[in-house]
């Protein structure tokens, strides 16, 4: 069972600049963006779409977008997934085949739904939100949170860290992406 | 309809340099007729997403045709797939779907009678799309078409979708699962790729 969400007054903030996360990403080396973009996401979904160093592919669901990541990785690409904490769920399997089994380092940016919410001690709409973390913690995918710009670093920090493992590592996002 | 070994057995024999991604009872088969390093067994690394993963690799290395060896099942239960590769679909992708109307790997259990898979693809604008606009839907039901269209199919650029009624009348080989990270590392070493993240787009 999943307890109640406390308020989480520390990590409040505005949320990060989509042209800045967008300009780390590609200072980073990714070439593809795969998204299944949501309210808090399209910003940056039009930013990537829009940057010239970058292909944007959106597939219909989010285990489409693990699996065409795990190809492109295997065939020498760098890709990075923009998806909903409830893609994530949804992808689970994918995610174990194509990431955490065969050990292939995926980096997603996951949009933490009903965290803007609960920061402000309400109850969530739905589960979306208490099961994210417990979720990435069963699977042992690490992650940090990007709520700002001042969390911009946590981008690079999974890209050191999926690298060096050799598995899936994620970014939560708790609020919309700002211009 | 044809058999899936001939079917298997034609391909091999007309196969360069290929990327062969297989799954399901595929990767029980393929084997018999070929031992190549450029053959990916996707087994267990996602239901439904074999065609995903070739259009990825597709999409990362375009100066090689990916032929995808998928099942009517494991497209079910991914059918959005059809849509994205309408959209996105490379002209070096290859999917060849194979049709037997059953989940043949789980014990044999039927499809939905009244799916058309050709009007499925067509549907999702599969034919006439693709990234250039290249894609092609077909249905090749004969040993001998098949044959006879295999080198156009692997010389004209696609994406390319065909859908292909076989039976299986071969007792199939066990099931080997093993070392995913080391399966999916040896096709990186045979593409040559180096440390992730090498690549740019041009």
């Amino acid at each position: 069972m999943i307890a109640d969400p406390a308020p989480i007054a520390d990590r409040a903030a505005f949320g990060a600049s989509a042209r800045r996360t967008i300009d780390e990403i590609v200072r980073l080396g990714f070439t593809h963006v795969i998204a299944i973009p949501d309210s808090e996401s399209r910003l940056l979904c039009e930013a990537a779409a829009a940057h010239e160093r970058l292909s944007y592919l959106t597939p219909c669901r989010e285990g489409e977008g693990i699996a065409i990541a795990a190809g492109l990785w295997v065939g020498g690409a760098k890709p990075l997934l923009v998806i909903q904490n409830t893609g994530l769920m949804e992808a689970g399997d994918a995610l174990r085949g194509c990431g955490i089994g065969p050990r292939v380092p995926l980096q997603m940016l996951i949009g933490w739904r009903g965290y803007a919410g609960a920061s402000q001690g309400k109850q969530p709409v739905d589960s979306a939100y208490p099961y994210t973390e417990p979720i990435l913690d069963a699977w042992q995918i690490p992650y940090e949170h990007l709520m700002s710009n001042d969390d911009i670093g946590v981008i690079a920090s999974m890209d050191e860290q999926a690298n060096r493992t050799s598995k899936p590592a994620a970014v939560i996002t708790g609020w919309k992406f700002q211009p | 309809m044809m058999e899936r070994l001939d079917v298997f057995r034609a391909l091999a024999d007309s196969r360069t340099d290929e990327i062969v991604v297989m799954t399901m009872t595929a990767t029980l088969q393929w084997p018999l007729v070929s031992d190549h390093p450029l053959d990916f067994d996707f087994l267990a690394f996602g239901m439904g997403h074999a065609s995903d993963f070739g259009m990825g690799l597709a999409l990362a290395r375009p100066e090689r045709k990916v032929i995808v060896l998928k099942g009517d099942g494991g497209l079910l239960m991914s059918l959005g797939s059809l849509v994205t590769l309408a959209q996105y679909g490379p002209e070096n992708l290859i999917v060849l779907l194979l049709e037997n109307r059953t989940y043949e790997m789980v014990g044999g259990q039927p499809l939905p009678a009244r799916a058309d898979f050709v009007a499925l693809a067509n549907g999702a604008g599969i034919h006439g799309g693709g990234a250039t606009g290249n894609g092609k839907v077909e249905r090749i039901a004969d040993l001998k078409t098949f044959q006879s269209e295999l080198p156009r199919l692997l010389d004209e650029p696609g994406p390319h979708f065909v859908v292909m009624p076989v039976l299986n009348t071969y007792e199939l080989p066990a099931v080997h699962h093993s070392d995913h990270a080391g399966r999916i590392r040896r096709l990186r070493d045979a593409l040559a790729v180096g440390e992730p993240g090498a690549t740019t787009k041009e």
